[in-house]
Order: structure tokens, then C-alpha cells, then sequence
């Protein structure tokens, strides 16, 4: 074999690897889709947002656990932001090549691939312990630690995309540094912060392990967060482990919804970047 | 009278008759040195800058020309390691004292940058984004000064009726007469251009000429500039710089056709740099 014919062969064998291993992928996400909407589709029906958790075959639905996650959610956003985006200025903007730049942004690398179970334990003998049962409060601040380093980490990164250019244009009219970064350099980066956002709540949105310790669960309506509350994730846990074919059903449902609203996001999510640029 | 100082009267005298009306110099360097870290970066500087001249500096890349208008206007201050030592006398006030405030220093000098750096917002907010830095005013004086600037900048025409859409959208030239017009919205008594045309087409070159040019009725100007014809064509007074010393001073005819530096004449012959 010639040695342009061999490398030809090899060329079109690792085309041919990868392409595999590429559609095996795409196969099983369509195929997790596929499952997902054959079996949620079906379940749905008006009963799922307009009916709470009732007894094996009563005809209960997911009305207390859709608002309880929104609810919880959107504490968790309310918290998390704030913090997230200003931690992830002050490492882009004043904490760049210093001590406790870098260390805080080590420890947000940390706090961003740690098993979300921990967050939940952490929260449970944090708040749960202390004020001697579970709450709505403390599934909030779980899923707001789970959004806190992914906004950081986002926040940072689009920052840093900023060029130093228009930073100095601002400077060099006499603005005070607050202002440069308020009123030019967010703005400049306001897209991709958004994003940011998005995406941390649509990961904050499927987790289940941060809500156990923390907010429960509960069968019952109840929009006060002082109280165990009920959240999507933690019904399709229960759900999907009971024997009765009902519930199961309604598990199904609430992951579709689950993964529709993640989808929408990320997509979302995409649209706000495209039309910024 | 003096025989054994005439060369240095003639140099003067002619440096006077670019310079005219001004008997104080609006920016006046003394022994000024600066460090980029153990980086000797300039090297004791005295330097007149007179006003209402178009004063350039040229010299080859890394002889220190853009530091020095980047200490005109403190900004070499927003990052650590940078240090000045010595004065710059801005109407006999020294720049470099800890006293004076930064924002006040910048809303005084103003500076253009190499590339455009238009704000990602509307044509009239990057023009009232620095107005409102330093002044309130009413919608209506607002409008008048966004007219005033923009007309002075000479891009009144090609944007009075697009005043509120992005200026992001606008061309690389025009883009950049923006940011002259900005600047001159806060007023400023001194303008320091750190090659305003390098990124720019050969027409928006000349039509920032032609603005230096009338720019410099009202205002100081320095200009920083690797283009010689355009120092030539532009600048009252011309400044050599090399390896962070400054050669030479002169009115901009003299020293093109005449300088009285070897470093100078092979510089603008093109024999090195």
C-alpha cells in the first residue's frame, strides 16, 4: 500500500470512529426523548396542573409540586443572583492575578462540581437542624447554592470577553470605576450574563438530591415557605418508586414538564445571545 | 545678541511663531520619569506643551511616546506597577499629586483611542453617558450639547437623524469621530489622540485631519503618531522620541526638513524604526 492509500484508510477509519460514536450519542438522547414523551404524553392532561397529590387512583395531579418548584426557584434566582453576579465581577474586574481572586475562584470551581447531595446535607445541618424541621426556606437556599457558582463562573467569563478598550473610553471621560463597570461593562456583556442565568436555573430546576434534606416534600397545598413544600423533582422521586400505575403515570408527566421547561430555557438562552449579536 | 546661542534663538523663534499666543505652555514636564515596574520607561522629560497646538509625538514603537499622553490623563494609574515620578504642571497645577482626583484630571484632558471604542448603547447616550458625569442638565440642554459635539466632530449631518439607534452599527470612521465628539462633550481643555487614524481608511484619515485642524482653535491637542506626513500635516510643533528620552522638539517645519539630531534625521528618513 502506498503511503498516500494508507493514509487515506486511516483518515476515513477514524472518520468513520468518531461519526459512530457521535450518532451512539445523539441515539441515546433521542431515545431518552423518545421514552420520555411516549409515556409523559399520554399522562398529561388538564388534571396534572389543575389537581394536588391525592391517594392512589383519586385522579390527583402536580399542581402543588409545579408551584413549589416555581416557588422555590425563584427564591433561590432571588438570592443567588445578586451574589453570584457580584462575585463574578469582583473576579473579573478588581480580583484578577490576586491572592483572593484566585482563591475564590478556585473554591467556586469547587462549589461548582460538588455532588449536589452534599449542598443538600450541608443546608440540612445548617437550617433544617438548627430550626427543627424542614422548609421551603431551606430547599430555597439549597438550589441557590447550586446557582450561585454557575452564575460566578458565566458572570466572569463574559466579562473577561469585555475588551479593555472600552473599560479605558469610560475611564479616560472621568467616570468613577463603579460607574465603568454598572453602566459600560455589564452592558456590554448583559447577554451573556443573562444566559448565565438561564442556565443556572434550568440546572437548578432538575435537582432533586439538594431538595431532599431540605424542603421534603408535601402531599398537601401550601404556598408557605416556613414549611416543607412540595417541588417537581422530589414528586417524580416519589411517584416513580410507588407501585401504583397512577402515580407512576404522573411521574412520567412531571419529567416531560420538567425537561420541556429545562429545554425552553436553553433555548431561550441561546435566542437572547443570538439577537445581542 | 548673544553669537554662541544663535542656533537655539533661531529654534526658538520659530518654535514662537507656530506658537504664538500662548506665553505659558498648558502642560509643562518636568524631570519626569516612569517605571513599568523595573522598566526605566521614560527617562527624565522636560517637555513644553503649548496651548491651543497641535503638538505631536513620533518616535519608533516602545520609545514611550503613548506612556506619556497615557500620563497626561493619570491613566496608567488604573493599573498597579505603573509609577511616574517627577511633575507635570497643568496650568502651573501638578498632575501628579495624590490630591487631585482622577475623574476631575480626565474630564479636563481628554483622550481618543487607536481603535473606536463606541459604548453599547445609542448615539446619543455614548455622547451623554460622559456629560452626565460631570454636569446635570435638562433634556433640552442635553439635546443642545449632543448637537453641539456632534457638529464639531463634523458628523452632525451623517447622524442627526439615527441618534438613537446603536452605535455599534455605525462605520469604522464614524465610529471614531464619535468618540472625538464624546470627548469633546465633557468639555475638556486639553485632547490627547494616541493614533486616532491607524485603524481608518484613507478618507476617514483626512476628514480626522481636517477635524484636528479645527479642533485646535478651541483646544490643546496632543497627538501621538506613527504616520510622519500626517505629524507633518497636522502638528504645530513636532517631538522625537527614542528608547523613553525625548530627542528633539521643534516647530513641525523645522524639524522635518532640518532637525538638528542625527537620531531625528535618520528617523524621518527612514533608517531605522
Amino acid at each position: 500500500m502506498s503511503s498516500l492509500a494508507r493514509r487515506r484508510a486511516t483518515d476515513y477509519t477514524v472518520k468513520v470512529i468518531s461519526t459512530g460514536f457521535a450518532a451512539l450519542s445523539l441515539v441515546l438522547l433521542a431515545w431518552i426523548l423518545w421514552t420520555l414523551v411516549a409515556r409523559g404524553l399520554p399522562a398529561l392532561g388538564p388534571h396534572v396542573f389543575t389537581k394536588i397529590t391525592a391517594p392512589p387512583g383519586a385522579g390527583g395531579g402536580l399542581l402543588n409540586a409545579i408551584v413549589g418548584s416555581l416557588i422555590q426557584i425563584s427564591v433561590a434566582l432571588v438570592i443567588g443572583t445578586p451574589i453570584g453576579l457580584m462575585c463574578g465581577t469582583f473576579l473579573a474586574e478588581h480580583g484578577k492575578n490576586t491572592q483572593i481572586g484566585n482563591a475564590v475562584r478556585f473554591v467556586n470551581d469547587v462549589l461548582l462540581s460538588a455532588p449536589s447531595i452534599l449542598i443538600g446535607l450541608f443546608v440540612y445541618q445548617l437550617m433544617v437542624v438548627p430550626i427543627g424541621g424542614f422548609s421551603g426556606w431551606a430547599g430555597s437556599f439549597a438550589l441557590a447554592i447550586i446557582i450561585i457558582p454557575v452564575v460566578v463562573r458565566t458572570t466572569e467569563d463574559m466579562l473577561n470577553l469585555v475588551p479593555i478598550g472600552l473599560r479605558e473610553a469610560a475611564f479616560a471621560l472621568g467616570a468613577p470605576a463603579w460607574k465603568v463597570v454598572t453602566l459600560v461593562t455589564w452592558r456590554a456583556a448583559r447577554a451573556g450574563i443573562v444566559t448565565g442565568i438561564l442556565l443556572a436555573v434550568a440546572r437548578a430546576a432538575g435537582e432533586t438530591a439538594p431538595l431532599l434534606f431540605t424542603s421534603l416534600g408535601n402531599n398537601g397545598w401550601s404556598l408557605d415557605l416556613g414549611v416543607p413544600m412540595a417541588s417537581l423533582p422530589i414528586a417524580i422521586y416519589q411517584y416513580a418508586a410507588s407501585p401504583f400505575e397512577d402515580w407512576v403515570a404522573l411521574a412520567w408527566a412531571g419529567a416531560l414538564i420538567i425537561t420541556v421547561g429545562v429545554l425552553t430555557l436553553n433555548i431561550l438562552s441561546r435566542l437572547v445571545l443570538a439577537k445581542m449579536k | 545678541m548673544n553669537f554662541a546661542t544663535d542656533t537655539s534663538i533661531d529654534i526658538a523663534s520659530a518654535v514662537n511663531r507656530a506658537t504664538a499666543p500662548s506665553a505659558e505652555p498648558k502642560l509643562k514636564v518636568e524631570g519626569l520619569n516612569f517605571f513599568y515596574g523595573d522598566n526605566h520607561a521614560l527617562k527624565n522629560i522636560n517637555f513644553d506643551i503649548p496651548e491651543k497646538r497641535v503638538t505631536a509625538m513620533i518616535g519608533p514603537s516602545g520609545c514611550g511616546k503613548s506612556t506619556l499622553l497615557r500620563i497626561f490623563n493619570r491613566m496608567f494609574q488604573l493599573y498597579p506597577g505603573q509609577r511616574a515620578e517627577g511633575k507635570i504642571l497643568f496650568d502651573g497645577v501638578d498632575l501628579l499629586s495624590k490630591d487631585l482626583d482622577s475623574t476631575v484630571v480626565r474630564s479636563r484632558i481628554g483622550m481618543v483611542f487607536q481603535k473606536p471604542t463606541p459604548f453599547p448603547m445609542s448615539i446619543y447616550d455614548n455622547i451623554a453617558f460622559g456629560v452626565k458625569l460631570h454636569e446635570k442638565l435638562s433634556k433640552a440642554q442635553m439635546d443642545e450639547r449632543v448637537e453641539w459635539c456632534l457638529r464639531k466632530a463634523a458628523i452632525w449631518e451623517e447622524t442627526k437623524d439615527r441618534l438613537h439607534t446603536s452605535a455599534l452599527g455605525m462605520s469604522g470612521g464614524q465610529q471614531q469621530r464619535l468618540c472625538i465628539a464624546r470627548t469633546i462633550a465633557v468639555r475638556p481643555e486639553v485632547i490627547l489622540l494616541d493614533e486616532p487614524t491607524s485603524a481608518l481608511d484613507p478618507i476617514s484619515t483626512s476628514k480626522i485631519e481636517d477635524l484636528i485642524d479645527e479642533l485646535k482653535q478651541e483646544f490643546t491637542i496632543v497627538i501621538v503618531t506613527h504616520n510622519m506626513q500626517q505629524a507633518a500635516r497636522c502638528a504645530d510643533i513636532t517631538s522625537f522620541f527614542y528608547l523613553g528620552e525625548l530627542i528633539e522638539v521643534a516647530a513641525s517645519n523645522e524639524i522635518f526638513t532640518n532637525p538638528r539630531e542625527a537620531r531625528t534625521r535618520d528617523y524621518i528618513t527612514g533608517r531605522f524604526g
